[in-house]
């Protein structure tokens, strides 16, 4: 419950009225005075204030002034007319409320029009300076541009007169030229002749094609030009050097990029997964596992952990009748057949892993190491050493940092080296 | 705005736009004439003649050829006879006479691929010595000829046996400063330069700048070799001191990020070895001064001497084109006139201003 402040004192004239409203100890701030035609309000929580006045009031030019514990309105009639008190008395309780929300409304449609006016003005202001800078800038550029044409005048004349200078010195050049010539020709022919007779072959050869050729020109260049080579040095000897280049960590984007391999041996991989051979009549005896390739070929690596390389064959065998495109099938089996010392058969399904690890990408690397190590590895226990090199050296450029390859290489070309100097 | 109107600028005098592709321009040396190298739309090689009238280039030659020509030299001919010797798309490296341009001069196939950069040196007076050509191809090859021995190169450059090939993009002749001296600089797109010694037949330096090297240039070809600049995609471009080579370390370098953008040439001041220009793939230009350090030289902690790089600082950069401008020629006849041809189809005179004040 608000605590109404009553002990206001008013005074009037024809056409203003003056209220003083003590204040109880409450400070006031213009936030807590509202004020409208005919509606007066002061609330500083818990006090409060209210009037409906007896006439409406100018509330643009009234005022109200605080300080001392009081506030001093000074409110200008609307109608210069003296009123018999400053709220209207029978005031119902209805047109109290209508009176409130009337004036609430009035007040924040004038807040509203204030705004908007200050809006427009802030818009002008702002426009106005834009204007005003862009004149500024305009002047400046055009002065800055005028300086640059005026160079640019400048430099054309300039460039003009030194192309007429070439033109004259030119003009001037080739007369003289020909003044020379006359005079000189003679002599120098003498002169060309003993040079010719006294140079050998390379010279020589050289000055009579250019004779040939240059008879049409003027004979100045001719005699100019014999001089001149009689200075020059010969072509030099031909000769070659090598060089190296900087590997590159990460090659240049799409110039060497191995996109287009990559996404065949990913196409490749997927199709192969999808065939299955699946015209075997065996193949109901089976299982429904061992139906599967994988499966095949994880228990296959299995027996070959085991040493049971026969058994690791047959796996593998299965599995390759079920899926021939699979190209670590063929590596696995190829490494029980080095176990077994079946070589040949070695090399056959290295061959044929390698042939299925086409196009090389630095996904199938290993795999393709270890194809050729071990093609290798049966090659050499066959005794062909040279082919088995070349195998170990390809492994070794897949993958230069594998030190066993590296070591193994060395033995070959020892044990090469060795049987050719023994035959 | 008074004290940057006091650097050089960068003034566009002409604009020409073409119908085809240029590669390469260059100026025709004594003369106001420009070449324009390039290939036409129909995969024939084009080379136009042109001479500077007032505010226009006018079209006094076209000549078509059968391969897209790439790269052209007026370096190794003498003034009297200025011939062209330019490479082509298809590895073949002619030379022209622009007076009587049916048949080359002298003609070889000497790449198997694309001849990417061409130099020459010995030749317009300037240096001593025979004059050569060297070529840089895509096959990773860099091939050095010399026009009075024909079909054989008089060195040859070459990856390993079996070692696979980085494509070679620019070449650049230098040290030339007697008779028996000269080296060649090669940069490669795998970031790789090298610096091949043509009296030893050695390598004498390499080195890797991690970015594809777009263009190399040493500021003078006819000197003992003093600076050598080397750009690269990324923008970065770096500036190696030559004069001083340290036995493991190589030579002392500064380098300089310019743009976002590869750039693509750099190209010293003829009449000021200290300024040069580099053009980039955003179509800008970009004017630098290197300056020296006190020493240019200095001992390491074994008393081997190395060289101190200097720093760069950048006078001038100006924004012609949206697409990269892929050739550059200073004018060796008058200072701060210069031609660039960009992708998009034009070749542009400029003219850099004040730089007689530097």
């Amino acid at each position: 419950m608000p605590v109404w402040l009553r002990e206001h004192s008013w005074r009037q004239t024809l056409t203003a009225v003056y209220l003083s409203l003590p204040l109880r100890g409450a400070r006031a701030t213009p936030a807590n005075i509202f004020c409208s035609e005919q509606y007066l309000k002061v609330s500083i929580p818990p006090f409060l204030f209210e009037a409906i006045l007896y006439a409406p009031i100018d509330d643009a030019n009234s005022t109200a002034k605080i300080g001392n514990g009081n506030i001093f309105f000074t409110l200008c009639k609307k109608e210069p007319a003296m009123w018999d008190s400053l709220t209207l008395a029978n005031a119902g309780k209805e047109k109290l409320q209508y009176l409130r929300e009337n004036a609430v409304l009035k007040a924040q449609e004038k807040a509203k029009e204030e705004t908007e006016a200050k809006k427009i003005t802030k818009q002008e202001h702002k426009k106005y300076t834009l204007e005003a800078t862009m004149k500024l800038e305009e002047t400046e550029r055009k002065r800055i541009e005028d300086l640059k044409e005026k160079e640019r005048q400048k430099v054309a004349k300039e460039l003009e007169f030194w192309k007429n200078q070439q033109i004259d010195a030119d003009k001037y050049k080739s007369i003289q030229k020909k003044g020379e010539l006359h005079q000189e020709t003679e002599p120098l022919k003498e002169r060309k002749k003993e040079k010719m007779n006294k140079t050998r072959i390379p010279s020589e050869g050289t000055s009579k094609i250019r004779f040939k050729s240059t008879e049409g020109h003027g004979s100045r260049s001719i005699f100019s030009q014999n001089l001149k080579e009689e200075q020059l040095p010969a072509p030099r000897a031909a000769a070659t050097i090598t060089v190296n280049f900087t590997p590159r960590v990460f090659p240049t984007a799409l110039r060497e990029s191995r996109v287009a391999e990559e996404e065949e041996w990913l196409h490749k991989q997927a199709e192969a997964r999808r065939i299955i051979n699946s015209d075997l009549s065996e193949l109901e005896d089976l299982k429904e596992e061992e139906r599967n390739p994988d499966w095949l070929k994880d228990k296959g690596n299995k027996m070959f952990a085991m040493g049971n390389y026969l058994g690791a064959v047959n796996a593998y065998n299965l599995a390759v009748r079920l899926n021939n495109k699979l190209p670590l099938l063929y590596l696995n089996r190829a490494a029980c057949h080095l176990k077994l010392r079946n070589l040949h058969k070695a090399i056959e399904d290295s061959s044929k892993a390698l042939e299925l690890l086409t196009p090389p990408v630095p996904d199938n690397k290993n795999a393709r190491v270890k194809a050729h190590v071990r093609r290798g590895t049966a090659f050499c226990q066959l005794e062909l050493y040279t082919e088995g090199l070349q195998d170990y050296e390809a492994a070794l450029k897949i993958d230069p940092r594998n030190k066993n390859i590296e070591k193994d290489a060395e033995k070959i070309r020892h044990l090469i080296q060795e049987t050719t100097q023994s035959s | 705005a008074a004290a940057g109107l006091e650097r050089p600028q960068v003034v566009s005098h002409v604009q020409q736009a073409l119908n085809y592709t240029v590669f390469d321009c260059k100026w025709v040396p004594r003369s106001a004439r420009l070449l324009c190298l390039g290939s036409a739309a129909r995969g024939t090689g084009l080379v136009q003649l042109y001479e500077l009238h007032g505010a226009r280039l006018e079209l006094l030659r076209e000549m078509e050829k059968p391969k897209p020509i790439k790269c052209g030299t007026f370096g190794a001919t003498s003034l009297q006879q200025r011939y062209l010797a330019t490479g082509d798309f298809d590895g073949n490296l002619n030379i022209w006479n622009l007076e009587a341009p049916e048949i080359p001069v002298y003609s070889v196939k000497g790449h198997k691929e694309i001849i990417n950069s061409i130099d020459g040196v010995g030749g317009l007076g300037i240096g001593e010595g025979a004059p050569e050509i060297v070529t840089g191809s895509r096959d990773g090859t860099v091939k050095v000829w010399d026009p009075r021995q024909n079909d054989t190169p008089v060195a040859n450059m070459e990856p390993v046996q079996g070692e696979s090939k980085r494509d070679c993009w620019t070449v650049a002749f230098g040290n030339a400063y007697n008779q028996e001296e000269r080296v060649v600089c090669a940069g490669y797109d795998n970031g790789d330069i090298k610096l091949f010694d043509l009296k030893t037949m050695s390598l004498r330096w390499e080195t890797n700048i991690k970015n594809g090297v777009c263009s190399v240039e040493f500021d003078r070809k006819d000197i003992n070799m003093n600076k050598l600049v080397a750009t690269s995609l990324e923008g970065k471009f770096h500036v190696f001191d030559m004069r001083t080579q340290h036995p493991t370390k190589g030579f002392a370098s500064v380098s300089e990020k310019a743009q976002k953008s590869t750039i693509w040439q750099v190209r010293h001041l003829p009449q000021n070895r200290d300024i040069f220009m580099t053009s980039g793939g955003s179509g800008s230009l970009h004017l630098w001064k290197y300056e020296y350090p006190a020493q240019r030289s200095k001992k390491d902690s074994e008393g081997s001497e190395m060289g101190v790089a200097g720093s760069v600082c950048l006078l001038q950069n100006v924004t012609l084109s949206t697409q990269p401008i892929s050739s550059l020629d200073w004018s060796p006849d008058k200072k701060g006139l210069c031609v660039c041809g960009a992708f998009d189809q034009t070749v542009r005179v400029l003219i850099v201003t004040k730089l007689n004040k530097i």
